[in-house]
């Protein structure tokens, strides 16, 4: 998706783990996906640089769709939609 | 199938348990299945009247304020949350090495924290790596 896509979006739910390291943004993902309908978009808020890489990472892994990234300043905004 | 992870805690040094925390956060993100079996410095941390208490370097040369500060200024909580945390959100069962219990206390449940669930030999250690994908021992 492009920029303009990406914040267009509807998101279902925003997870704001701005502020805390690796791994809290990625275990609030995990914990907040289960909230998410099937089909739903989540939003993750992190101003943690390993999570940039780490968030699309881990949802190719579990089988969830990475739609992109929006970097802001002083954090980036991630959106997963959630697949199964 | 799920992945199987044995993640073993010999140390009981605060950076050796907060990497130890954090690479079980990483497992349990990826839904692994996951064995801790707490050797004779996890069992030491792991003990109900020492748990929140555990805040000492492992290595030496580590300058403890500096370690602690550094935690605090990088949003680090404490150790133990990481392994309450993975037990919350994932498949993580935890084993006290019967041995290492009776060294410091007992090897009894209940002098160690909720979170441990069984008492074994090494005999299950030794199965469980067997089994498992990968080990990490820390």
């Amino acid at each position: 998706m492009n920029e303009e896509e990406l914040r267009n979006l509807e998101v279902d739910k925003v997870v704001d783990a701005r502020g805390t390291s690796c791994p809290g943004p990625l275990l609030a993902a995990k914990r907040s996906i289960a909230e998410v309908k099937v089909g739903g978009i989540m939003e993750i808020l992190s101003s943690d640089a390993g999570t940039k890489r780490d968030v699309p990472l881990w949802a190719k892994k579990v089988g969830h769709e990475y739609l992109g990234t929006l970097d802001e300043p002083g954090y980036f905004r991630l959106f997963i939609k959630r697949t199964k | 199938m799920a992945k199987k992870m044995v993640l073993a805690l010999a140390s009981s040094g605060v950076e050796k348990l907060t990497v130890g925390g954090i690479i079980l956060s990483g497992a349990v993100a990826q839904d692994m299945e996951i064995k801790v079996f707490l050797l004779l410095g996890g069992a030491y941390a792991f003990r109900k009247d020492m748990a929140d208490k555990v805040k000492e370097p492992g290595e030496a040369h580590y300058n403890k304020d500096e370690l602690l500060n550094g935690f605090q200024r990088a949003n680090v909580p404490y150790w133990l949350d990481y392994y309450q945390q993975a037990k919350d959100l994932g498949n993580v069962t935890f084993y006290l090495c019967g041995t290492a219990g009776k060294i410091w206390v007992s090897d009894k449940l209940e002098d160690f924290v909720d979170l441990v669930d069984e008492v074994c030999g090494i005999g299950e250690y030794i199965s469980s790596i067997e089994e498992a994908d990968f080990h990490i021992i820390i």
